[in-house]
């Protein structure tokens, strides 16, 4: 067969056929447009992700930041139980979010699933 | 001293998703799961940019990796058992008014029924209008590999498209 | 040595208790052997008190912790297991049909059964139902590299469930919506990033 990018030495009897497929493949290969909601879902899912990295990176600086006022108010013998409780409530509203967080996922991928499910089915 | 190019990410995905999309289309041969892997190649995009180093760069690794991120989505489904290659549902497909000739018409479903190496190379030839030279170093593959892809897939190719041609004729 | 052996053992007596009486069920047996094998572990456990005080800190005037505090009030108890492997195989499906048994006791119906011989992943939905109102729910999604369970008690409220993605902080991972052709689209929402904040093996076990 004989292609543009074929080297000189394997040129057999190749013909203009073999050209003409490649002039219609390259024609029939043009780009598609992207769907129109692509960009916009990229930056949904970019700005999400950046939003639960920073969400994340404030849990620790939260801890940190309660655990030394937590440390200072010890040192300062003033308060200490009600900022204990503060503490611990923040804890609690942060693993109440993290189990949350996994619930999502998990009915997500459920969600998919069982749309993939229903798909090969139909395609049955 | 000439500056450092500075990518930017918004305009990157301007630039370049049609070509991602288009690449992850004929590679998986579902228009829905290329729409899945375009979002995670920008995403990843998003998490490399400060590696690339000039507007040739980003655009020979987007490539690269929505090849990669294609292939990888089509093994996960095929490990489920999902046979994607019977048949494309016509649904996935661009309106029809769109289309133009027969082999336009079904050139993603001949494209899933070759081998995914040489899908490849027929999508970065002819899509992306790269040299055999260009895919390998690309696709970090040897030259010899991606000119025998190359020529095998389409033979392949042309073969299933007379036959197909012939079917579209009859069901004219 | 030995008031310390006394000690713990007091703590885990203690823990087991307060566990059983707010309803929720003691660890089984394969998570432990599941967390040695992970390389990523969640674990958190809120009863019904902790969960009372943890709406507490839930400012009544932020919309996304007032929509949360909405969706925990009432209920007896959150369990939720996240396990993560460096590779697939790290579980097997005797694995997930022994926590299946373990979690669905017979009040439990089942209403999703979904397998994938070939891939091994699977999906078990169960719910708890109580004069024909959802009181329980448990959810378990088995992928190559990830196995979670989700064991909701209490009038669990499914519209506050269905609208999780929306509320901010908890991640966007994606919802079922429809492409241009009417069909439905899945999201994948395994954020590639979410673990690398996080430091392996956390254990996050609120236990009242």
């Amino acid at each position: 067969m004989d292609f543009e990018w074929t080297d000189q030495r394997d040129k057999g009897t190749g013909s203009e056929q073999d050209r003409e497929f490649e002039r219609e493949l390259k024609q029939a290969m043009e780009r598609r447009p992207a769907p129109p909601n692509l960009k916009r879902r990229i930056m949904q899912k970019r700005s999400a992700r950046r939003t639960e990295q920073h969400h994340t990176s404030k849990i620790w600086w939260q801890r940190l930041a309660a655990s030394l006022l937590v440390g200072a108010v010890v040192a300062g013998g003033f308060g200490w139980r009600q900022m204990e409780e503060r503490r611990r409530g923040e804890e609690a509203k942060q693993q109440v979010l993290t189990a949350l967080r996994i619930t999502n996922q998990v009915l997500n991928n459920m969600n998919r699933k069982l749309a993939e499910h229903d798909r090969s089915d139909n395609g049955k | 001293m000439a500056q450092r190019w500075q990518p930017d990410f918004l305009q990157l995905v301007d630039e370049h998703q049609s070509m991602v999309f288009s690449l992850a289309w004929r590679m998986t041969g579902d228009r829905g799961l290329a729409e899945e892997v375009a979002q995670d190649v920008f995403l990843e995009l998003d998490r490399h940019m400060e590696r690339l180093e000039s507007p040739e760069h980003a655009l020979n690794w987007l490539r690269r990796v929505a090849v990669s991120r294609s292939t990888d989505s089509l093994r996960r489904r095929r490990v489920r058992g999902v046979d994607l290659w019977v048949e494309i549902d016509e649904k996935h497909g661009s309106p029809a008014e769109e289309r133009q000739s027969p082999l336009e018409t079904r050139l993603e479903q001949l494209l899933s029924t070759l081998p995914e190496a040489q899908r490849a190379a027929l999508v970065l030839r002819y899509q992306e209008d790269m040299t055999p030279e260009e895919i390998a170093a690309s696709m970090d593959a040897p030259l010899a590999t991606v000119k025998s892809n190359l020529h095998r897939g389409l033979k392949l190719l042309r073969a299933k498209a007379t036959t197909h041609l012939k079917e579209y004729v009859r069901g004219l | 040595m030995k008031s310390l052996v006394a000690i713990w053992v007091l703590c885990v007596a203690g823990l087991a208790t307060a566990i059983a009486q707010s309803g929720l069920p003691l660890p089984s047996p394969v998570e432990k052997e599941l967390a040695a094998r992970a390389s990523n572990v969640t674990e958190v456990t809120l009863g019904k008190n902790m969960l009372a005080f943890a709406a507490k800190f839930l400012d009544g005037k932020d919309k996304d912790d007032e929509a949360t505090r909405h969706l925990i009030e009432g209920l007896d108890g959150i369990y939720v297991r996240a396990y993560e492997f460096d590779k697939e195989g790290q579980y097997s499906p005797d694995d997930v049909e022994k926590l299946r048994s373990y979690f669905g006791t017979t009040d439990w119906s089942s209403i999703v059964r979904n397998r994938d011989r070939k891939s091994g992943e699977s999906t078990d939905v169960m719910m708890k139902m109580v004069n024909g109102q959802p009181h329980g729910l448990f959810v378990l999604d088995a992928e190559p590299r990830e196995l979670n369970i989700v064991l909701i008690l209490g009038p669990v409220k499914m519209e506050d469930l269905s609208r999780l993605s929306g509320i901010g902080g908890l991640g966007v991972l994606g919802d079922l919506d429809t492409d241009s052709h009417g069909n439905t689209n899945r999201n994948k929402d395994k954020d590639k990033d979410k673990d690398k904040t996080k430091p392996p093996k956390a254990k996050t076990g609120g236990e009242e």
